[in-house]
């Protein structure tokens, strides 16, 4: 007989109710402003979602969210595998790396925004940057681990550097990758919202911070479970995107969030 | 050779087609709340004849001022909402130079003016009995720190070290009070008209009692820029003019521009949006060159700004509200 646990999708939903019940009971207790009851703001989702301004708002953050989250894919996997499979490339870029990896992306926008403007180029430049870190330090970790025994047997038989790396390192290192761009992922969804906390023209950040200055608590909690869920499905279409793409092999560090 | 001219001048037409364009559009900062005209601009743009017709504006929104100061003295925007305290200490630090080229909201006898409140049980009945307390203020080093501090003065009270200053920002201000985490705070309008609303608090004094006719936003342009493109400016700062006037003369139909701006609910604006309670909106979006000098005179006396500034400065012999 199936237990009830092992309904797809069943552990994680009681965890959500859970967590709204107890939400709502403290914010009950409490009886402050700032924190309404998970009823007041789930009321507001619905609102929200109806407001075809709001849509483009959140539409325009996803947008420059795919656009930074891609790019930094393109920079990041090829450095970093290249970083995986030669010493000098490491050695290159690790201490740089080292350096940028602790700083608060969003803590670079005010002057990332000097130099390149209060546009979009700015805020995708702090995603990029936010996406990019993870993504080379598991595409390195994930090329270093390939069998050095492989890559002198494809050499062996004809097989150029550049070959290797894109035939054999590549797949090889695909699983591990694929944690970075889990990683990146959700990092990308963080400073999508970080990065509109200054300026902006459109955005998610126009619901959430105009909110927030108007005291619209319910407003202001009913954005963060909109981004959330977001960040749930992300999650969940990502897990199918890695099992369709790496699932000969088993996730190497089981952070699932979304995965039932 | 000759593609190579027939490309070469297709070139030019377009850098001067683009370049055109560039001089059309002006790139604005705005933050909420209280720019009742730039709302109406933005929202009802088919009200202004020249708007997106013969000029375009890029718009931009911030939070707050100070990041607006940043922006303009980057030369990442022409035009912006500025308090006066930034301002100053961009002549000062002569970061960036601008003209004040209209006004969105100050305070006159009988607006509304911030104020500090506290709980109606409290013991603190004057501003001398503040010494010891925790006291909240939007932003240390803000705009309103200055009379603030004067205030303080002249009431045998020392701000840096007779009182312990916390910053609380005024959306937080009434919970902050309630709960007893701090035992004054400044009070902002919508969140003063909530709390008087609710009853148990009690104003214990506002700026005005500082310093009279506070300037609190204005339209500043940096210099280089109006220097540049007065044409381009005079358009924007006409359609500054005429979003006051549309403002103040339309209350039923502002309430609802502000609304969609802001998102907050008409019942909410209603309490305050234009009435007595409200801060005052110059006729015309004039600036109040008094008002910001004699807030010049008072940041300087307080320490917040390093030296004695000219309000004069910041006056275009020409660009400046109303402008018809």
């Amino acid at each position: 007989m199936k237990r009830i646990a092992d309904i797809p999708g069943f552990p994680p939903l009681m965890a959500c109710i859970g967590l709204l019940v107890f939400w709502d009971l403290v914010a009950r207790y409490l009886a402050i402003s700032g924190l309404p009851p998970a009823w007041d703001a789930l009321k507001e989702v619905p609102v929200i979602l109806a407001d075809p301004e709001q849509l483009l708002n959140i539409l325009s953050s996803i947008r420059r969210m795919v656009i930074g989250f891609f790019a930094a894919l393109v920079f990041a996997i090829p450095v970093g595998l290249l970083m995986g499979r030669s010493r000098a490339v490491a050695a290159f870029f690790n201490p740089l790396l080292m350096t940028i990896y602790p700083v608060p992306k969003a803590a670079l926008m005010p002057i990332i925004m000097l130099w390149l403007g209060v546009g979009d180029v700015s805020k995708i430049l702090v995603i990029f940057l936010g996406v990019s870190l993870p993504v080379i330090y598991h595409s390195y970790q994930g090329a270093r681990a390939v069998e050095q025994k492989m890559l002198w047997s494809a050499a062996a038989m004809g097989m150029g550097a550049p070959a290797r790396l894109l035939r054999i390192v590549l797949p090889a290192a695909l699983p591990e990758i694929m944690v970075g761009c889990r990683t990146g992922l959700v990092l990308a969804l963080i400073t999508m919202v970080t990065s509109e906390m200054i300026a902006r023209q459109s955005g998610v950040g126009n619901i959430l911070f105009n909110s927030l200055d108007l005291a619209q608590y319910g407003l202001v909690y009913a954005t963060i479970l909109i981004i959330g869920v977001m960040g749930f499905v992300l999650d969940v279409l990502f897990e199918k995107l890695r099992e369709a793409v790496a699932g000969w092999a088993q996730p190497v560090h089981q952070i699932a969030v979304g995965s039932a | 050779m000759k593609h190579v001219s027939l490309a070469l001048a297709a070139a030019s037409v377009l850098l001067a087609i683009d370049s055109a364009q560039a001089q059309e559009t002006i790139r604005v900062g705005w933050t909420i709340p209280a720019e009742e005209s730039k709302y109406w601009m933005m929202r009802r743009p088919q009200e202004f004849p020249d708007l997106g017709k013969k000029y375009k504006i890029e718009w931009s929104q911030f939070q707050g001022t100070s990041p607006m100061a940043q922006a303009l003295a980057a030369g990442a925007l022409d035009c912006a909402t500025q308090g006066v305290l930034p301002i100053g200490q961009g002549m000062v630090n002569n970061s960036y130079q601008v003209y004040v080229v209209a006004q969105h909201v100050g305070e006159r006898p009988g607006s509304f003016s911030v104020y500090w409140a506290v709980k109606d049980d409290s013991p603190i009945k004057t501003v001398a009995d503040l010494k010891g307390k925790t006291v909240g203020i939007s932003v240390i080093g803000g705009g309103t720190q200055g009379p603030f501090d004067l205030m303080l003065k002249k009431n045998g009270v020392d701000p840096s070290k007779d009182i312990k200053l916390v910053e609380v920002g005024f959306s937080l201000s009434e919970d902050a009070l309630r709960s007893g985490r701090v035992d004054a705070v400044n009070m902002n309008q919508p969140f003063a008209a909530r709390a008087e609303a609710k009853g148990g608090v009690r104003k214990l004094f506002a700026l005005s009692e500082a310093v009279p006719n506070i300037v609190h936003i204005v339209e500043a342009c940096r210099k280089d820029f109006v220097d540049k493109n007065p044409e381009l400016v005079k358009a924007y700062v006409r359609d500054l003019t005429l979003g006051m006037k549309k403002a103040t003369s339309n209350r039923a139909e502002t309430l609802k521009v502000v609304n969609e701006v802001l998102k907050a609910p008409v019942e909410v604006l209603d309490t305050y949006l234009l009435k007595p309670n409200d801060f005052a909106r110059e006729p015309g979006a004039a600036p109040n060159f008094a008002g910001i000098q004699a807030m010049f005179d008072t940041y300087a006396e307080t320490g917040l700004l390093g030296k004695k500034l000219d309000a004069s400065t910041l006056k275009h012999p020409t660009i400046v509200a109303p402008m018809e």
